[in-house]
């Protein structure tokens, strides 16, 4: 039971961290927060769902077809909406609300009710450790999880645009000053953010049905571990995914599985009430020392 | 010469009325039909659309009679997202007081998923003197309520199944498969919500412990999970033969594939939404069969021993192009508007207290079965559609097929036990 506990809880610390990156990545760089996460994370699930099923793609088609597609969403969001409130805190999360909500509304208007949106598993198989069976896909969700931190951290450290973004994210005013386009590379962020996101749907899907509820609690996963793991650190939202992803397999196995739900609130509120800017917003520990 | 010309006129003006009685009786004006519920699940979608189909076909025959007026029917409908998760159940209740004070509905039917907005709700329906016919949320505490005020709460009906015939279905299924194959080792999921909480908790107190069975464990999932893992392995650790479940949300979806994957050697028995219908045979890769799962009104499943239920589901697929795919509330949302039509009729008004006297008198043969309401306003099930309305339990054999193995009167066939789940005596 210990064994599975284990597995179980380090699969969903990675699809924790999985659905938190996109988002962290895009406040670490341009500051935004992109409420319209979890509807882009549907939208690249209902958009492989349609190309697989209704173009009648090949799924090995069809889901990095998806992602591209979600990423343009997101820069087309960027250009067209976030860049005219730029700096505006409030009314950036106001609109990415917005435009999050009316999209998942609109997949329900459009009739994206029901049971039979679901995305194909990569190989239908499973494998035993030890005494516990575990299905290939949580297999490849961790292999995948794994590889986009990595490539992540490599990204921003070893590209010209990863050390812009950096250069971004660490003082706008001196990365202008270099000849660096703030808002090409904000626009960048917001869809690196979103094709992240379409992969996290691409990838952890398959596993249930796509439905548009699930974009809120998405949603409310990421921002959970962002909070905690302190917004904008690749470092943070990994701590965080392993921090609550344990702590909510441990709750379902050894107390109520009832109580899982609660853990990511709970840790949000110990959070905000003993590091406020999250386990590694160093940053903002700055600024509130200031 | 004037009299002929005046019985010309008179022709004239009458021939239309004569030649299309039931356009002119559209003219008339409607009769309003309130849809408060959760458009954005299944269950209420498709509920609307049967509302719609049978008023469709009301009003083709002309609508419905009021004394001496025949007047159609007209849906008004709204969202009021009680069963989405975070949505708190006065956000439901404002949807319901909206639509009756904009859309001036003659009775509400459908109504809220959740039970806790329904109890709620009453006080509105109450103050508000307006009839419902809801078809979805199941708590018995409805009938409490109105049993000890019935002056008050006279004007809610329940129309589908709820908890304590729900239970007595399961109850039934569950003996059988104990009979059949021995199972005496249950482990209990549920969803965290009334109807399935009470669900589980009477069938765990009242059922499993009181007829032999061990019960393993218990687990309750808060609306939105979407992972079942740690429950799957107890059960899977502790021998369970049963996996009892209780789930309306589309994320249980997530609970058969990690059962499948998980290789889990017990058999789910119980009422997981996205399985109920015959969708789920290509949700699920076509690895579900052996899978028993409930109905709670026949209609909402074709059924070889009860023409009406399987006239209802085909009629409902040719007219939609897509057949019905929730186990809960299409067929009861049907029957509603018809139960509705012919009590207003009855009563010869649209007066509220007439027509719940009226709906009080229903005894109709539907496509349910026989539908009659107790002194809770509940309508009265069992085992035989002739006689009451029936729910049924079906199990998915190997070609894809959804099999009727519950009650005996409906059973096209045995439960047969998938491959691998071993049977214990």
């Amino acid at each position: 039971m210990l064994l599975g506990t284990l597995i179980y809880g380090f699969v969903n610390s990675i699809i924790l961290a999985l659905v938190a990156l996109g988002f962290s990545l895009t406040f670490g760089i341009s500051g935004v927060a992109n409420f319209a996460y979890g509807a882009l994370y549907i939208l690249a699930g209902f958009l492989s769902w349609l190309l697989f099923n209704s173009v009648g793609l090949p799924y090995i088609l069809a889901a990095p077809f998806s992602v591209l597609l979600t990423a343009i969403a997101g820069a087309l969001m960027y250009r067209f909406v976030l860049l005219r409130i730029r700096g505006m805190v409030l009314s950036e999360v106001i609109a990415t609300f917005g435009i999050g909500l009316s999209t998942l509304e609109l997949f329900k208007y459009l009739g994206f009710i029901g049971f039979e949106y679901t995305l194909p598993v990569f190989i239908d198989y499973s494998i035993d450790i030890g005494q516990v069976t575990i299905d290939m896909q949580r297999i490849f969700i961790v292999v995948i999880g794994i590889a986009l931190a990595v490539f992540l951290w490599f990204f921003t450290h070893y590209t010209k645009t990863g050390l812009r973004f950096r250069g971004i994210a660490q003082d706008e005013r001196t990365a202008l000053s270099l000849g660096i386009n703030s808002d090409r590379v904000g626009t960048l962020s917001v869809s690196f953010g979103a094709a992240y996101a379409a992969i996290a749907a691409i990838v952890i899907l398959p596993l249930g049905t796509i439905t548009v509820d699930h974009g809120y609690e998405v949603l409310i996963n990421a921002l959970a571990v962002c909070i905690v793991g302190g917004l904008g650190s690749t470092g943070g939202v990994v701590i965080a995914s392993f921090l609550l992803g344990y702590a909510q397999t441990f709750t379902a196995t050894y107390i109520e599985s009832h109580w899982v739900m609660v853990v990511p609130l709970v840790a949000i509120l110990a959070i905000l009430v003993i590091k406020p800017s999250g386990l590694y917003g160093e940053q903002k520990e700055l600024e509130e020392r200031i | 010469m004037k009299k002929k010309l005046f019985l010309s006129i008179l022709l004239l003006f009458l021939t239309p009325f004569i030649a299309f009685p039931g356009s002119f009786a559209l003219a008339a004006e409607p009769i309003v039909i309130g849809v408060p519920t959760s458009l954005g699940f299944l269950e209420g979608k498709e509920s609307l659309k049967a509302v719609e189909m049978a008023v469709d076909e009301i009003n083709a025959k002309g609508g419905v009679m009021v004394g001496t007026v025949k007047r159609p029917f007209k849906i008004e409908s709204i969202d009021i997202r009680d069963a989405a998760p975070g949505v708190p159940v006065p956000e439901a209740l404002l949807g319901i007081e909206k639509i009756i004070l904009e859309k001036k509905p003659v009775a509400l039917v459908v109504g809220p998923f959740r039970s806790e907005a329904l109890l709620a709700g009453m006080d509105i329906i109450a103050k508000y003197k307006m009839p419902m016919l809801g078809t979805i949320a199941m708590t018995p505490g409805s009938e409490a309520k109105i049993k000890k005020d019935p002056e008050k709460y006279k004007y809610v009906f329940r129309v589908s199944l709820n908890v304590i015939y729900w239970a007595k279905l399961l109850g039934g299924t569950m003996a059988s498969l104990k009979n059949q194959f021995g199972f005496n080792k249950v482990y209990l999921m549920n969803q965290d919500i009334l109807w399935a909480r009470g669900t589980a908790n009477a069938m765990k107190n009242r059922f499993f412990l009181k007829t032999g069975w061990e019960v393993l464990g218990h687990d309750q999932y808060p609306t939105g999970s979407s992972d079942f893992s740690s429950a799957l392995m107890k059960a899977k650790s502790k021998g369970a033969g049963v996996l009892f479940t209780c789930f309306d949300m589309p994320e249980s979806g997530v609970l058969v594939k990690q059962w499948k994957s998980m290789k889990v050697p017990a058999l789910i028995a119980g009422f997981i939404s996205p399985m109920a219908g015959e969708v789920a045979w290509k949700t699920f890769d076509g690895k579900i069969g052996g899978l028993m799962n409930a109905i709670f009104e026949i209609g909402n499943i074709p059924s070889e021993y009860y023409a009406p239920a399987k006239r209802f589901y085909d009629s409902y697929e040719k007219r939609y192009g897509k057949a019905i795919q929730s186990g809960h509330g299409p067929a009861p949302s049907y029957e509603s508007v018809y139960i509705l039509k012919e009590a207003i009729e009855r009563a010869g008004s649209l007066d509220p207290d007439a027509i719940v006297a009226a709906i009080e008198k229903t005894d109709k043969m539907g496509v349910m079965g026989r539908i009659k309401f107790d002194e809770g306003h509940q309508v009265i099930y069992g085992n035989n559609p002739g006689q009451t309305a029936t729910g049924c339990f079906f199990q998915w054999t190997k070609d894809g097929k959804r099999k009727i193995v519950y009650p005996k009167t409906l059973a096209e066939g045995e439960i047969v036990l998938p491959p691998w789940v071993k049977k214990v005596k």
